[in-house]
């Protein structure tokens, strides 16, 4: 009888003490954010780790999470393109094109909206679209799941990034957004000269960064009101602000934008202001990619600005077509324009397809 | 020997039962808040719907934002900074724990007082108005620092019955020259809940844009960055705003 109890007793002790899974251990990771950024938010319920960013990095460009395995987000999403894609439209797995151009992924850890219309709150959110949707990698995420789950690479890194065997589409997405936050731009020749403006510290190789007149010269046209105008949607180190914005496509709309999410009429024809960084990589151009260049986004800024009910109150000039720029003002904002471009980002070996 | 081995578990049983200790729960924090409230012709103002002016030219008003800086009382701080956007938070200015009986009397910058109009944007904390994540479009981006004030929307200039509202307008107001000290007495905190009072401001939009004494006209003044060539411009609208900013 006693021996039974001290049996029964010692069951208990054993039950209760149970040790951790061995195993997981997750690494914190640490974001290298550059000295003139803001913090970056990381959601509670998805801290960055090292085991997570991998996972990301290896599903970020998994085309077994499409319908016939040809496709991945790096589809869309190449890094010679700054993470966007070259043609107007992607096309899906099935052929069949989208009706907006795929946007570049740059800095959309400090994004509190995504996609063209914003309709996505968080990049978790946003990256759970793309998958099951008919007309891009088309496949279920259950069925995604159930393909990853055969491949024990990604049974034991699930594991080691987030301590469960039975993962979701969840945890993917979570995964993805931990790689996506790590994507950092901040070492353009636009930085410099950031940097220059507001009396912050240059390191060594940013001091040894020329920066021609002509690019100084289309900088401030840049910001000048009666120049180009730009800084009101794109501006700080961000190169961006966070709205939405008529920016004087269309007369009328085909495509509502952020309207079709709101049903609010007086945010038809807007769209997410994007940044700027690394444009001359990023074309073509536009919530439809009907600007093929940089010389037809600045012509339609100068001269091909079209009023309607929604347009951007800042867009001052709309009366007058635009903002008016001659030859060589245009010439000057292209050259400052090409010192978004990071090069070092797109490069970066940790943003490129691990296989 | 059985029974004393039964005894020693249901004693530890009982300890290990035992309840935590009761404390009774802190008492909620007192709160105090500032409303602003838009105005059009005594009612309030809808962001996006239509006004008409005395002359008839009618307005839609898409945007009201403003900064407000070192609101105090004497020695008594209510907050460092404080931010309105109408569209984005309604007409919520600024919530915190406060006792609201230090406030009778309120003063404070309408605009970003030059101590902090000129630090780096990126470098305050995450949850601060001035950081430049919730800053967004109203700091310049250079170091004139941030926009102030900012109303933006449309105006219909052709008085014909037909909706074109084809002249935008947007006046930024900023730079240290036109920051505006603003003071306040005999306050009227009024109770709005257990532990809540609230003082609340009208923002009158129709004395902003067609303040009696100097009226903005809409036409030929359809905006102002505040720069040089602009100064008569934007000293009427820093001025009509304040004006146009009073307690209830």
């Amino acid at each position: 009888m006693i021996r039974l109890l001290f049996i029964l007793l010692g069951l208990i002790v054993v039950s209760s003490c149970g040790k951790d899974k061995v195993g997981y251990k997750p690494t914190p990771y640490q974001l290298n954010i550059p000295s003139h950024f803001p913090d970056m938010n990381i959601p509670a319920d998805n801290p960055m780790t090292v085991e997570g960013v991998e996972l990301g990095r290896f599903l970020f460009y998994e085309k077994r999470l499409s319908g016939n395995d040809q496709m991945s987000c790096g589809t869309c999403h190449t890094p010679y393109t700054s993470f966007s894609d070259s043609a107007k439209y992607s096309t899906g797995i099935d052929g069949i094109k989208g009706n907006r151009n795929a946007m570049a992924l740059i800095n959309l850890g400090w994004d509190s909206f995504f996609f063209w219309d914003g309709r996505a709150t968080s990049l978790e959110q946003q990256i759970l679209g793309p998958v099951p949707n008919p007309i891009e990698m088309h496949l279920s995420w259950k069925e995604a799941i159930s393909k990853l789950k055969k491949d024990t690479y990604y049974r034991n890194q699930f594991y080691k990034a987030f301590g469960v065997e039975d993962f979701d589409s969840t945890h993917a997405a979570k995964a993805i957004a931990q790689f996506i936050r790590t994507m950092i731009s901040g070492s353009s020749k636009f930085d410099v000269m950031y940097k220059i403006e507001n009396n912050k510290p240059l390191n060594a190789s940013e001091q040894a960064v020329s920066i021609d007149p002509e690019e100084w010269a289309g900088y401030d046209l840049f910001k000048s009101l009666n120049g180009a105008d730009c800084f009101h949607c794109h501006n700080g180190p961000l190169m961006r602000v966070a709205k939405f914005s008529n920016n004087g496509l269309d007369f009328s709309f085909l495509d509502l934008g952020r309207g079709a999410i709101t049903n609010n009429p007086n945010d038809h024809g807007k769209f997410k202001v994007p940044t700027l960084r690394n444009i001359a990589l990023s074309a073509p151009y536009m919530h439809d990619g009907r600007f093929k260049n940089l010389d037809e986004v600045i012509e339609h800024y100068s001269s091909g600005i079209h009023a309607s009910p929604t347009i951007d109150p800042l867009i001052e000039f709309s009366s007058q077509g635009g903002v008016q720029l001659d030859a060589q003002e245009k010439y000057l904002l292209k050259r400052f324009l090409m010192t978004l471009t990071d090069n070092s980002f797109i490069n970066n070996p940790d943003f490129q397809d691990p296989n | 020997m059985v029974r004393n081995f039964f005894y020693f578990i249901i004693f530890g049983l009982l300890f290990a039962c035992k309840p935590d200790d009761v404390t009774p729960p802190p008492a909620p924090a007192e709160t105090a808040r500032i409303l602003v409230n838009p105005i059009f012709g005594g009612v309030p103002l809808l962001l996006d719907s239509i006004y008409q002016g005395p002359s008839g030219i009618r307005i839609k008003v898409s945007d009201i934002k403003f900064y407000t800086t070192y609101l105090t009382n004497q020695n008594n701080t209510f907050s460092e900074v404080a931010y309105f956007d109408f569209r984005e938070k309604g007409n919520l200015l600024l919530e915190q724990v406060a006792d609201y009986t230090k406030f009778s009397s309120l003063s404070y910058i309408l605009g970003v007082d030059s101590s902090l109009n000129h630090d780096d944007p990126s470098a305050f904390p995450n949850n601060s108005p001035l950081n430049i994540m919730n800053a967004g479009s109203m700091h310049w981006g250079w170091n004139t620092g941030y926009i102030f004030i900012s109303v933006e929307g449309k105006a219909d200039t052709l008085v014909d019955g037909v909706d074109n509202f084809d002249l935008s307008f947007s006046y930024h107001i900023g730079t240290d020259l036109y920051q505006q000290a603003m003071s306040f007495s005999n306050l009227n905190w009024v109770k709005t809940a257990a532990h809540q009072h609230t003082l609340a401001f009208n923002l009158d939009m129709e004395s902003f844009f067609f303040n009696p004494s100097q009226p903005i006209n809409i036409p030929s003044e359809p905006f102002t960055h505040s720069g040089a060539g602009l100064g008569a411009l934007t000293q009427k609208v820093a001025f009509n705003f304040k004006n146009a900013l009073q307690p209830q």
